[in-house]
């Protein structure tokens, strides 16, 4: 390892609402591994996107091999040395390898392209990188790994001085990663910087030099990987959290009735053999990294997605549901994570919004009764106390927490019995926060089964009665509330078998 | 020009909607005050120029009317003057060749239109393809099957006097203009479709975000395909307005009245996008349609004028409302 | 994402009719020979006249919109455009007094200038494709009769003074029409193709349909190049309307509606698709080729005139539905 290539120092971002990057300075080493670690929304994404130029820093220094720097955009980065190989990958499809490789900057021979050139240009690469690879195939054709290396192989043939691996391996098979990681020794030893941003312990110890921890938008913590232990990194990720009031114990009593049973659900690589049950009146909780597979799993569930195999039986019947409609008559609801694709129609109204699910029951004939709409949607906008000055304001000009909390009295009003929430509390304020747990644990009392998918481990555990943990498309463990803290969830979410 | 937005009235038709109905005064005084002049004589301020302008506003009316369902989808249906001709010669025929009962061959014509619909919502709904291709293969379609069942004779409904002639009363009853009434009341039905049932929620909401509203549980594919069945079926009534003032039919022809349709609704205020519409707006739109032809008419310029002002008109609207939708999100 | 399945299986002559250029293939000698089997009088040399004279101007417009239907948009003002260019264009001839080739220039001239029309607010103002194409097809319908006073077009027939142009597509010998403009078909078809498949114009119009935001962040001007595709439609346009000017007789303003279908259709048939990324000319060339057989060969086994537009609709309706098929992300 040698000289510093890159020093990001007191680098700070604030976006609307969120803090992301509190004064987080970084550096790496030429010829050096860093392993770039935290959970989701640590800022890990964030702090590498205002590296490459595509978010602007608020404040804050980037020393780049001695000169300050400030990209205006990621080929601006790219022409510099510096290139990201995204976890979705930058690839133009219906192209071939080399072309792909070349995009940009094709050699000429006589006015045209010159393909064979590209091709023995591509090939010589790859003998260099020792990879096996045809440079003639077409790109969407290859399977996700190899399309990695074309990513990487691009990045070298642009005289790349640092390259950042965004969760590299989530899409690789075993003899694939070992691909990979003889690459990134070669590329180490050739002294080129490396970031390696990944949640996978046992890759972090195998290949990387030092770990830099993230959290909440700060920079823990740095260690050196070989003089260190996977719990000093979860403790580093996962800090002292207070929060108020977390449960202790299950308000399930023995022997309550299973409502929602899921058995062998199979849909595709994010849900493999995924089988559960929920209780009457309980808030399982699904925690897990991103792409653990949870949102897929419960869309799946849910009828949004096929699902290739798998049974689902509500209160002890086998029910069918193969899209939402039969699901919401199943008595299913489903809040996804993502409000402004999958949640509002931004144009319409809370109202509008508000009665989607259960339009009939305010329906005589055909006819809307609007003075009903607007009472039930007004009453559960002073529930969830909803700033707006009325029901008939457009959704787009609400806040995010307030638009958040239009989607939950959806299908709180749609009056389900079993309500997935898949991150009901995201970009909501702390405040708004504390009334929707307490709606929560109130929904579950008076008898409704919930399902909580969440990011934030302190409000898995402050819910939950009981927890699921998933990684990679599998359940990797269940815990009851009384005896699940951090570590052990952290622990099988990173668990791969 | 704040206050005057937020008079009671203003807010209750939408800001737009008043711009347009002013536009009409003025496009009309311009029309009234430009004719003699440029067409030698000529006079604009004559009832007979309103009661013509009427006859091409009534259909254009019905067609823009239909048009509005399928844009509030998302989607667009620019078949509808070719269907609307299909219509007319298909009914038309049945009366003059098989001499079917009157009533019976309007009915037809609804029929036939609402057919349409239906194959261009199925594959939209159900196949997903996108609707611009289901206008173009239905308007050649739409054409063929009008030139087969015809023998590509054209059709002349009964002129007026003769008998079966009743159905120009639609259209005018000596000095009432019956056919405006009609258009208005079914403006009215159309306007508590869309803003007052179930069906017409379903069809605004997904035209503002299909996902979000199948996610709800609720049957998009069936609701977007209805919206399609609906243009169809009053591009079928359209018909009936369109033989009600010219009496004869020609296969192979329909397309001008496309773009009008459309720009008399996105000129009303209907987004291209999905999710917003307004039948007022619609019908406002349809009478500037209107009226525009006429002047341009009456001013000694040919109808080319009109085609190349819609078509400017479309595009100001539709790139007014993409930037409008840009700078909100 | 999962593992993706390897198409290198079996024999190169094995992949080529597992492609949708292939199957077209297939398809085409299967149409011919059925129209020779079932209808004698089509078995007669002046069928490929017929079939040329209807596939110049629509091969022409097809290879155009293969461009912009590539970049995943495209052009519904071509077949309006066919027609108005042409009558423009015989203005300048007959009531201007210039001489045919002003003509042509003019008329390929307008085809450029309003795919450059097309390509600027496509690319910048980010309208859809199909309603700006929509638009400026009315614009051109109306800007044609405005121009030339309605008159209907007519380019110079053979044997009077720029008569010649009429001898480019098709000469007379021994009583017999030859129709040489396949040769210019031909040249012209390796010239697009080359382009296409070996020039930056092609690779990044490809690339542009293919993941725009990855060619975007390569560094390539994307604007630039959604322009061009649209504009190389539009030269198109021009040539398709000389091209149409030179086999008929007589044009009539308001017409050409409808002309795209086939071009489109066939551009689709051929392997085009309407999600971006892929199409290539040769399959653009068959796809035009079977609904040109269709259009041909369909009268002489007694479907009158009018089956040809319906039969349209159904082929682009059944092609775009396979398509889609084909190229859609599945949801429930």
């Amino acid at each position: 390892m040698g000289e510093i290539i890159l020093t990001m120092k007191d680098i700070d971002k604030t976006f609307p609402g969120v803090h992301a990057l509190d004064h987080v300075s970084l550096d790496v080493k030429k010829g050096e591994v860093l392993a770039l670690m935290g959970e989701n929304g640590a800022g890990k994404s964030t702090l590498m996107k205002v590296l490459t130029g595509i978010y602007k820093k608020d404040s804050g220094t980037i020393t780049y091999e001695g000169r300050e720097i400030e990209f205006k955009n990621p080929h601006e980065a790219q022409e510099a040395g510096i290139v990201i190989v995204h976890q979705e990958l930058n690839m133009i499809g219906h192209l071939t390898v080399a072309q792909n490789i070349f995009i940009g900057r094709e050699p000429l021979n006589g006015g045209l392209i010159d393909d064979a050139k590209m091709n023995r240009d591509a090939k010589k690469l790859f003998e260099k990188l020792k990879i096996e690879i045809d440079p003639t195939e077409k790109m969407n054709l290859l399977t996700v790994g190899k399309q990695q290396m074309c990513e990487i192989a691009k990045a070298i043939s642009r005289n790349a001085k640092l390259i950042i691996f965004d969760e590299p391996s989530a899409a690789l098979t075993d003899a694939e990663i070992e691909q990979l990681f003889t690459i990134i020794r070669d590329l180490r030893e050739q002294q080129l910087g490396i970031i390696y941003i990944s949640h996978r312990m046992d890759e972090i110890k195998k290949i990387t030099d030092r770990v830099t921890v993230m959290r909440d938008g700060c920079n823990v913590g740095t260690l050196i990987t070989k003089d260190c232990t996977k719990d000093d990194i979860i403790n580093m990720m996962i800090g002292h959290v207070i929060y108020a009031a977390p449960k202790t114990e299950s308000h399930v009593k023995p022997g309550t009735p299973v409502v929602l049973k899921a058995e062998h659900i199979n849909a595709g690589r994010m849900v493999r053999d995924v089988s559960f049950e929920l209780h009457k009146g309980e808030i399982l909780g699904f925690s897990g990294l991103m792409g653990a597979g949870r949102t897929e799993t419960a869309r799946a569930i849910f009828g949004a997605d096929a699902r290739e195999s798998g049974d689902i039986y509500i209160n002890g019947e086998k029910v069918k549901i193969t899209r939402p409609e039969e699901a919401v008559s199943a008595g299913l609801s489903y809040l996804s994570e993502d409000r402004k694709q999958f949640g509002l129609a931004l144009k319409k109204s809370i109202v509008e919004n508000s009665t989607l699910t259960c339009l009939p029951k305010f329906c005589r004939r055909q006819f809307i009764d609007k003075k009903k709409e607007k009472e039930v949607t007004q009453k559960y906008v002073d529930m969830l106390q909803l700033k707006t000055p009325g029901v008939d304001q457009l959704v787009i000009n609400l806040s995010g927490g307030n638009q958040q909390k239009v989607v939950i009295g959806k299908w709180l009003i749609g009056d389900a019995d079993i309500l997935i929430f898949d991150e009901p509390t995201r970009g909501i304020d702390v405040g708004a926060k504390e009334e929707i747990y307490e709606l929560m644990n109130r929904l579950a009392d008076e008898g409704k089964s919930i399902i909580m998918i969440s990011s934030e481990l302190a409000e898995i555990l402050r819910m939950s009665d009981r927890i699921i943990v998933m990684c990679e498309g599998k359940i990797t463990g269940e815990l009851d509330i009384a005896e699940a803290t951090q570590a052990k969830i952290m622990n099988l979410a990173t668990m791969r078998n | 020009m704040k206050k005057f937005k937020n008079l009671k009235f203003v807010r209750a038709i939408g800001f737009n909607r008043v711009v347009l109905i002013c536009v009409i005064f003025l496009l009309y005084l311009l029309f009234a005050v430009l004719t003699p002049v440029l067409h030698g004589g000529a006079s604009f301020v004559k009832v007979e120029r309103i009661f013509s302008a009427m006859n091409y506003a009534y259909f254009l009316g019905f067609l823009a009317l239909g048009v509005t369902f399928v844009i509030s989808t998302g989607g667009i249906d620019f078949s509808i003057g070719p269907v609307m001709f299909a219509s007319a010669l298909i009914s038309g025929y049945c009366l003059t060749q098989y001499h079917a009962p009157l009533w019976l061959c309007l009915i037809i014509s609804l029929i036939v239109g609402s057919l349409f619909g239906l194959l261009n919502g199925y594959f939209v709904a159900y196949r997903f393809l996108p609707s611009f291709v289901t206008s173009l293969a239905s308007i050649e379609i739409a054409k063929g099957i009008g030139s087969v069942f015809t023998k590509t004779q054209s059709v002349t409904w009964p002129t007026a006097g003769s008998e079966n002639s009743w159905y120009k009363n639609l259209v005018r009853a000596g000095n009432v203009p019956t056919g405006l009434i009609l258009l208005i009341i079914a403006a009215v039905i159309c306007g508590i479709v869309l803003n007052k049932t179930k069906a017409g929620r379903y069809m605004l909401c997904i035209g503002s975000n299909k996902e979000a509203v199948r996610l709800s549980g609720v049957n998009t594919k069936k609701w977007e395909m209805i919206a399609y069945v609906i243009c169809g079926l009053l591009a079928g009534c359209a018909a009936i307005f369109y033989v009600g003032a010219y009496t004869t039919v020609q296969p192979g022809l329909g397309d001008n009245f496309n773009n009008d349709a459309i720009a008399a609704c996105v000129m009303g205020g209907t987004s291209m996008a999905g999710g917003v519409a307004s039948i007022l707006g619609t019908v406002i739109g349809t009478m500037i349609m209107s009226l525009m032809q006429e002047g341009i008419l009456a001013m000694g310029f040919t109808i080319s004028y009109q085609y190349v002002i819609s078509g400017i008109i479309v595009l100001i609207a539709v790139t007014a409302d993409t930037l409008s939708r840009k700078r909100k999100v | 994402m999962e593992k993706k399945k390897n198409a290198a299986g079996g024999s190169p002559l094995a992949r080529v009719f597992k492609s949708q250029e292939g199957i077209a293939f297939a398809a085409t000698i299967i149409l011919f020979v059925f129209f020779i089997v079932a209808s004698k009088s089509f078995r007669r040399y002046t069928t490929i006249v017929t079939l040329c004279n209807y596939m110049y101007y629509i091969l022409l417009m097809a290879i155009g919109v293969t461009f912009p239907l590539i970049t995943a948009g495209v052009d519904l003002s071509l077949g309006t455009g066919v027609v108005c260019y042409s009558i423009i264009g015989s203005f300048i001839i007959n009531q201007m007094g210039m001489p045919v080739g002003v003509g042509m220039l003019v008329t390929i001239l307008m085809g450029v200038l309003f795919g450059v029309i097309n390509g600027v607010i496509i690319a910048t103002l980010e309208l859809p494709p199909f309603i700006t194409t929509l638009c400026t097809m009315m614009i051109v319908r109306g800007l044609g009769s405005i121009l030339t006073g309605g008159l209907s077009g007519v380019w110079p027939m053979e044997g009077s003074k720029g008569g010649w142009c009429r001898n480019i597509l098709k000469v007379k010998a021994n009583g017999k029409i030859i129709p040489i403009g396949i040769i210019w078909m031909i040249i012209i078809l390796v010239i697009m193709s080359v382009i296409l498949r070996k020039t930056k114009v092609g690779r990044y119009i490809i690339a542009l349909g293919s993941n725009k935001e990855a060619l975007r962040l390569s560094g390539v001007n994307v604007v630039k190049w959604t322009i061009v595709a649209y504009s190389i439609c539009g030269l198109f346009t021009g040539l398709a309307a000389i091209a149409y000017a030179c086999t008929f007789s007589n044009i009539t303003p308001g017409t050409g509606a409808g002309l795209e279908l086939d071009a489109i259709g066939g551009a689709i048939i051929g392997g085009t698709s309407m999600t971006g990324g892929v199409g290539s000319i040769a399959g653009t060339f068959l796809g035009v080729l079977i609904i040109s057989l269709l259009k041909t060969g369909l009268p002489y086994v007694g479907l009158q005139a009018n089956w040809q537009q319906i039969i349209t609709g159904i082929v682009l309706i059944a092609a775009v539905t396979i398509d889609v098929l084909q190229h859609r992300k599945k949801t429930t």
